[in-house]
């Protein structure tokens, strides 16, 4: 059957366009010599390296992970209760509220970003690190909201009306029996948002300013200036701490369940 | 579920709020000003901004592109998913993981790559020359295939895994039944896997033209000021000439083309249902 | 010393939202007791139980238990135990520390602790599962460490919603007597909700019908099995012709017909169980379109000028034929007599 061979050559072409071009990446890292090119002209470690010493790239990471992880933390403590309050309350207008809560994800990132310089910075004066944290914060928001709610939504609501029956106040029923069972979903949900904020590039587009700069972007500004191997170098390492990352969560959590 | 609505409301404003606020208003506003010109209402930005060839020429584009990734996409998204559904479970695990991996890779990577792949002295055009196809490197870079190209592979893997989700949904039977029934293998997708999997092909189209539409760092990369797409113009109008009126325009275009994208292939979805 | 008036309901009205489930409702129920609160699924057993745990708010009335008002102590400082349903038992906690749960929030530590934790699994019997998680146990055994969990918090009324209707027919018996057992040792006042009139004959001291938010009729098991009081009730243990009177004829689609016998003078409906319709004999005729075999009965379905009768004979005795037509009677002397005839 033509079935049996068409298959694997199918696959092998779409996983060749997919990882190859990674693959390539991390060759052209490895290059000894002084400009991007493929196959590497002699093995080294020292664009690798070279990486480290970038000045820029090491304000610009400290930036991205802060905003990474800030971001996610109050992306969750504004999201599980709102998703609590979704999933277990007849709350009126619920509809309005979820489309509200999740339309960052609909509206293109470069538009928040130019609308937050344009209104909060540039009027009321914010900081751009404050202006990128709230960006962040909104465009996890979505993702936290969902991928919550989904564990909400697997979890028996009766076990709450249980607790408190068992004398547990209703918060209290919260933290005792709800948080411990929606962990593995707040988890998956913190490294969604960690991923999507650490990649992101339209939402702070806008937003740099002397001295702060998102990571990526600081690539992208570096590429338009040299054109050495460092950025193929830096682009391997945070492909291979993204790998990591999910890589853990899934072993340890079935993180592919919760997205 | 519980009935107290305060507690409700004390639980879910505070990210309501937070989203209308940071998000929603300046948004909004963002929008308004595309319709304002002094203290009066109108649509003479629209106008105007359709009236200049070069931004015809890139609305054109920013279109025809994402259509030309979707369909791509669509094309070998079925190819691909239906390779996969069919694969033992463990493999079948396997390669959905390495599927969705670069999804979880910084785009400006995966973007850069190409560079070195497509580049005048990238890995191509130096096989090309030692194969003896070329004489000297062709350029690949700052074409509209290159973007192309660059927008497949960043978001082919949506439309796979949901065509994936959607074929692993669809009855097990149904391709052997039609097939039984004498069905030819074209056949058997117009009729049978087609109508049973349009939901996983409007939610995979959705997200890969919406995402093409939308990319920036391809364009910006891969396309430079030559192949501009709108988000790069957005971009340019904005740092170049300080134009938030066009930025504005651009910025409405891109959200209803999203929804209409959205409207048009569930219509599509549908119309073919009924037949 | 046994208290008649231990738990009280008085005029309690529950509602959700304008919708009241259950207008009005007064009950006593004495301590010690086991009572089945009965009826079809949207009769407000559920919405009354409920209100009971403190669950749901009632918009008027009162909750009297042990003669303190607690109609409006929060759930979490009622004396009452509630088996859920579906047990809802914390799934991130092994058997153990799902029975100390509401232990532990009493304050109770230590050797304390574990006595009554373990005495609680001993009596359920799952002394051997302390340590397995509640996804690892059968739905018997979850069902078990529900009952536990409850119990170990000395409530005052135990509450038990459905507690069979999730089991296999086999374990469904051997828990029926199980929850009998637990009641009488612990004599703790039990309440559980069915819709099953077999489980709530089979278990309960006193059974409470409801319909429709209200109750239409309170009674031992013999006298609800025997004496139903409603076209309702009678229908729903097993009266299956039910018919009502007017004046001393009883009513059918075509009319009405006099009976052999004068029914009772305060009667409005009168019903029959199959078994207690005469065969063979009598003023009535009937058409035989249905016969099953139902291993020590033969059950017949007549097609009658009262309109379909149901009738059940010793199936030792020569089958009758279908389409062949049968005298019967419907003798007054062995019919229940309804006092309310509400759908009829």
């Amino acid at each position: 059957m033509t079935n049996k061979l068409f298959s694997p050559i199918i696959l092998l072409l779409v996983l060749a366009f997919l990882i190859g071009p990674f693959l390539i990446i991390i060759a052209a890292s490895l290059s000894a010599g002084e400009t991007l090119a493929f196959p590497p002209q002699g093995l080294s470690l020292r664009w690798v390296l070279k990486v480290f010493e970038v000045e820029s790239f090491r304000a610009s990471f400290g930036i991205s992970m802060f905003l990474a992880i800030g971001g996610t933390l109050a992306a969750l403590i504004l999201g599980i209760p709102a998703s609590y309050a979704l999933s277990r309350y007849k709350v009126p207008g619920a509809e309005t509220i979820r489309t509200i809560v999740s339309s960052p994800i609909i509206v293109p990132g470069i538009i928040v970003g130019l609308a937050l310089l344009r209104y909060f910075v540039v009027p009321f004066n914010f900081g751009i690190l404050f202006a990128l944290f709230l960006a962040h914060t909104a465009l996890i928001l979505p993702y936290a909201v969902r991928v919550v709610s989904a564990s909400l939504n697997n979890l028996r609501s009766d076990i709450e009306e249980a607790a408190v029956l068992l004398g547990s106040s209703r918060i209290g029923a919260f933290f005792r029996v709800v948080m411990p069972n929606i962990r593995g979903g707040i988890l998956a949900a913190f490294i969604l948002g960690f991923v999507t904020s650490f990649n992101q590039v339209p939402v702070s587009l806008f937003l740099s300013g002397p001295g702060v700069r998102t990571l990526p972007i600081d690539m992208l500004a570096y590429m338009e200036i040299t054109y050495d191997p460092s950025v193929a170098a830096l682009s391997a390492l945070l492909a291979f701490m993204s790998l990591g990352i999910v890589f853990l969560a899934e072993r340890f959590l079935g993180f592919s369940r919760y997205v | 579920m519980f009935q107290n609505r305060a507690e409700a409301f004390a639980l879910v404003l505070p990210a309501a709020i937070f989203a209308a606020v940071v998000f929603l208003a300046p948004v909004l506003i963002l929008l308004s000003e595309g319709f304002r010109s002094g203290d009066s209402w109108t649509i003479q930005a629209y106008i105007d901004f359709f009236s200049q060839s070069l931004n015809q020429t890139v609305f054109l584009r920013t279109l025809k592109l994402a259509a030309l990734v979707t369909a791509a996409s669509a094309v070998i998204g079925y190819a691909a998913a239906f390779a996969i559904v069919n694969l033992p479970p463990k493999g079948k695990g396997r390669i959905t993981g390495l599927v969705v991996l670069p999804l979880m890779i910084s785009p400006v990577a995966r973007t850069y790559a190409w560079l070195v792949i497509l580049g005048r002295t990238g890995f191509v055009n130096k096989a090309l020359v030692a194969v003896g196809l070329s004489d000297e490197p062709i350029r690949f870079l700052f074409t509209e295939t290159a973007v192309f190209i660059g927008l497949l592979q960043l978001f082919l893997p949506l439309m796979i895994i949901s065509l994936i989700s959607a074929l692993e949904n669809m009855p097990r039977d149904a391709v052997p039944a039609a097939r039984v029934l004498g069905a030819n293998w074209l056949q058997v997708f117009t009729k049978v896997i087609l109508p049973l999997t349009k939901e996983g092909l409007v939610i995979g189209g959705t997200l890969v033209f919406t995402g093409s539409m939308t990319a920036y760092i391809t364009p910006a990369i891969l396309g430079g000021s030559k192949v501009l797409m709108l988000e790069t113009l957005l971009y340019q109008r904005v740092t170049v000439a300080n134009d938030f009126v066009s930025a504005s325009v651009i910025a409405l275009i891109l959200i209803v083309m999203a929804f209409a994208a959205n409207l048009l292939l569930k219509r599509l979805a549908t119309a073919r249902n009924k037949r | 010393m046994s208290d008649a008036r231990f738990l009280c309901l008085e005029k309690l009205t529950l509602s959700y939202g304008k919708n009241v489930a259950v207008p009005e409702m007064n009950l006593d129920i004495g301590k010690g007791e086991l009572v089945a609160l009965l009826g079809p699924s949207g009769c407000g057993k559920t919405t009354t139980m409920r209100a009971i745990a403190g669950l749901m708010e009632p918009s008027s009335g009162a909750i009297i238990l042990d003669r303190v008002d607690i109609t409006r102590t929060p759930a979490n400082k009622r004396p009452v135990g509630l088996v859920f349903q579906s047990y809802a038992l914390f799934p991130h906690l092994n058997v153990y520390e799902n029975v100390a749960f509401g232990l532990k929030l009493m304050g109770i530590r230590g050797k304390k602790l574990d006595d009554k934790v373990q005495e609680g699994l001993r009596t359920v019997g799952l002394s051997k599962f302390a340590t397995r998680k509640p996804a690892e146990l059968s739905g018997g055994q979850q069902q078990r460490v529900s009952l536990a969990r409850s119990m170990v918090m000395e409530p005052k009324v135990l509450l038990l919603d459905e507690p069979l209707s999730n089991l296999d027919a086999r374990l469904r018996l051997e828990m029926r007597t199980e929850l009998q057992r637990v009641q009488k040792e612990s004599g703790v006042t039990m309440i559980f909700v069915t819709h099953d009139q077999v489980e709530a004959l089979a278990m309960a001291d006193r059974i409470i019908v409801m319909l429709d938010g209200h109750i239409e009729q309170i009674g031992t098991p013999e006298d609800i099995y025997n004496r139903p009081v409603s076209d309702f009730v009678a229908d729903f243990v097993g009266f299956e012709n039910v018919f009502a009177l007017e004046g001393r004829k009883l009513k059918t689609p075509t009319g009405t017909v006099e009976l052999s016998d004068t029914p009772p003078r305060d009667a409005k409906g009168l019903a029959w169980r199959p078994s207690m319709v005469t065969l063979g004999d009598g003023p009535f005729e009937g058409t035989i379109r249905g016969t099953s075999f139902a291993g020590g009965t033969r059950e017949y379905l007549l097609d009658t000028p009262l309109g379909p009768i149901k009738a059940e004979c010793d199936a030792s005795l020569p089958a009758h034929e279908f389409g062949s037509v049968l005298k019967f009677d419907l003798p007054v002397t062995k019919a229940a007599s309804l006092s309310r005839v509400g759908s009829l």
